[in-house]
């Protein structure tokens, strides 16, 4: 966590698109820019990119407040997916919630998959976070490509490790808000444990995740 | 990993005041002056304010300024009631310009920050690289160096060894030829001594059988005469002068055919056992003799032969030690060779020192001599294995030797052996 401030009421949240250059973070976070209400949100902040792929970080910001005035700020990063970009990366997944490991589906991308998954387990245990223990959503992006990695086979693959997968092509928008939803169910549980949401500010589950999305909730 | 270079955080709050600037809040709210309000402020989340231009107004128009979503101060522009449009329009314009302005700043700062940051991270990553590269670069050169000595030491011994085979092999073939030529010798030897013993009783008689019949027949006058004349035909006389001189001296020739065969067999310790109590000065004086006819004529050799204990080792190695010191020296000059011998016991250690008077060995080949094959003479002439030999036999005994110079210039080579406890 970003900052905790239990006297000012202040709470800030950092969640994290991680994964492969190009596997589509910067989309995503474009796409909940673009779907999600503007009420509960700033703008999108894109740092300087270089023929569109991100060489810092990418910036979408979110508010909520707790029943007890808690002013919760969740911070959505993205980190540049490009092997030499490995030094920026760690800094923006220092005291992550939250990561979204964003695959991309193409079966040529397999290995590419596999080398920044091993890098975000290297950098989460170098940053000093238990990747068992920090939430995390898995998100094959791209599935509108052809000859793409089967479902079932990600499911086979995926199943036993309990990290919840979830598909999605998100340039055309399919996917998106629901692994930003799963990953802040996950957050809220691990928030929960830590600073007592429900218990100390009122603030249930589903609360947390329809103020953020801007649905209807409370 | 250096935890100090990952204490840059991607996301940390930044306030209104880190973003903007005096040289660049002064100008904007000039210029809303100048665009006819009377008053242009920037307050921040907590209403104070951070810069204000100009004075009064009666009206105020106002917007709340955002940074990520988030109010975080507030631009007010204030001027005459009449002017109420004007200040909604500049204040809109403002509040444009000067959150421009904020996002420009925030995102240059985040880029400038990140950039150091990470290139920070990265020379400290490659200065560790750097530091762990040139450890295994030690490590490999040391063991590299190492290795180069191991094998240097592990010729040095093969060598060693090889040399000592050698030796050895030569000693065994000595000693089984002396065995043998003593074995063969000695028979024949014997029954020649015994025959010439037995042929002088029998010359003897044989004379005193001549003398009797010279005095039978001195009575006949003529028989006499005849006998005389026969006497001095044969050279009879001559003969009996020189039958004891010629057996004599043969026999004092297989006698020393005798004695050279049993210090050929003592040389060569065939009859010993492999390692005992050897008395260094006897061994020294058969070394000499077994060598007498190799020592050129006119050689003097002075023995210094002091009083000292006896040592553990092979009396066999040691002759074949000694011998072999005696050889160069005597390679070493050819005429008017002086060869010291001495034997002293120094400092709990018994000491030979075999010095001549030849052109003595260069200080920089000092510990060269000592080397396997290593040899001063022409090739042919020496084998370079005399002193090699002689350095692995003193130190198995726990001795030393060493290579110096005599008195008079020459070579001198000093064993020093423990004594036997």
């Amino acid at each position: 966590m970003i900052e905790y401030d239990e006297r000012e009421k202040r709470m800030v949240v950092k969640l994290v698109y991680y994964g492969p250059a190009q596997s589509g973070k910067t989309t995503n976070l474009l796409q909940l820019h673009e779907r999600l209400p503007r009420q509960g949100r700033g703008d999108l902040m894109v740092l300087d990119t270089t023929d569109d792929r991100t060489i810092f970080f990418d910036l979408l910001p979110f508010f909520l407040t707790a029943p007890s005035g808690l002013k919760v700020k969740v911070k959505v990063y993205t980190v540049p997916g490009q092997v030499k970009h490995d030094a920026t990366r760690k800094a923006v997944l220092q005291r992550a919630d939250g990561v979204v490991f964003v695959a991309d589906s193409q079966k040529r991308e397999a290995a590419n998959n596999l080398a920044s998954f091993e890098n975000l387990e290297e950098n989460l245990a170098l940053v000093g976070l238990d990747i068992d223990r920090l939430p995390l959503v898995v998100q094959f992006n791209k599935r509108d490509l052809a000859d793409i990695v089967a479902e079932e086979a990600i499911r086979r693959t995926w199943g036993a490790t309990r990290i919840p997968v979830l598909l999605a092509s998100a340039l055309q928008g399919q996917g998106v808000e629901e692994t930003f939803e799963r990953l802040l169910l996950s957050v809220y549980d691990s928030l929960d444990v830590r600073c007592r949401l429900g218990e100390a500010h009122g603030l249930t589950r589903d609360a947390f995740v329809a103020q953020l999305t801007a649905r209807e909730g409370i | 990993m250096n935890d100090g270079s990952l204490n840059y955080i991607v996301g940390e709050e930044r306030r209104l005041a880190d973003l903007l600037g005096e040289k660049e809040m002064r100008p904007l709210l000039q210029g809303a002056v100048a665009a006819g309000a009377a008053r242009a402020a920037l307050l921040d989340d907590a209403g104070e304010v951070l810069w204000a231009e100009g004075a009064g107004g009666g009206c105020t128009a106002a917007m709340p300024l955002c940074l990520e979503g988030e109010p975080v101060g507030t631009l007010q522009v204030a001027g005459e009631e009449a002017a109420r449009d004007r200040l909604a329009g500049t204040v809109r314009f403002l509040h444009a310009a000067v959150s421009a302005l904020v996002t420009a700043n925030l995102k240059r700062m985040l880029t400038v920050e990140t950039h150091t940051s990470v290139v920070n991270l990265t020379y400290d990553e490659l200065l560790e690289t750097n530091r762990r590269l040139a450890a295994s670069e030690r490590e490999y050169r040391e063991l590299a160096e190492q290795l180069e000595l191991r094998v240097a030491e592990r010729t040095e011994e093969l060598r060693r060894a090889h040399a000592r085979l050698l030796q050895q092999e030569k000693m065994a073939s000595v000693g089984q030829l002396a065995a043998g030529i003593a074995h063969e010798v000695n028979n024949p030897l014997g029954f020649i001594t015994s025959n010439l013993t037995t042929l002088g009783r029998y010359v003897s008689r044989l004379m005193e059988m001549l003398d009797w019949h010279g005095a039978a027949i001195a009575a006949d006058p003529e028989l006499s005469a005849r006998a005389a004349v026969r006497g001095r035909e044969l050279k009879l006389d001559l003969i009996r002068g020189d039958m004891g001189e010629l057996l004599s001296q043969s026999l004092a020739g297989a006698e020393r055919v005798k004695k050279i065969v049993a210090d050929l067999r003592g040389f060569s310790h065939i009859d010993d056992p492999v390692e005992g109590l050897v008395e260094l000065n006897g061994e020294l004086e058969r070394t000499l003799e077994v060598m007498a006819r190799q020592i050129p004529p006119g050689t003097e050799v002075r023995r210094r032969f002091g009083t000292i204990p006896l040592v553990r080792g092979n009396a066999a190695l040691l002759c074949q030690l000694f011998a072999g010191i005696v050889q160069n020296a005597i390679q070493a000059r050819a005429e008017g060779l002086v060869l010291e011998i001495r034997t002293e016991e120094t400092d709990g250690r018994v000491r030979v020192a075999i010095g001549d008077n030849g052109p003595g060995i260069p200080p920089d080949l000092r510990s060269r001599v000592f080397d396997p094959f290593f040899t001063t003479r022409s090739v042919g002439d020496g084998t370079g294995m005399g002193l090699t030999v002689a350095y692995d036999i003193v130190t198995a005994m726990g001795g030393a030797i060493e290579a110096g110079e005599a008195a008079g210039g020459g070579a001198l080579i000093t064993v020093a052996l423990p004594p036997a406890e």
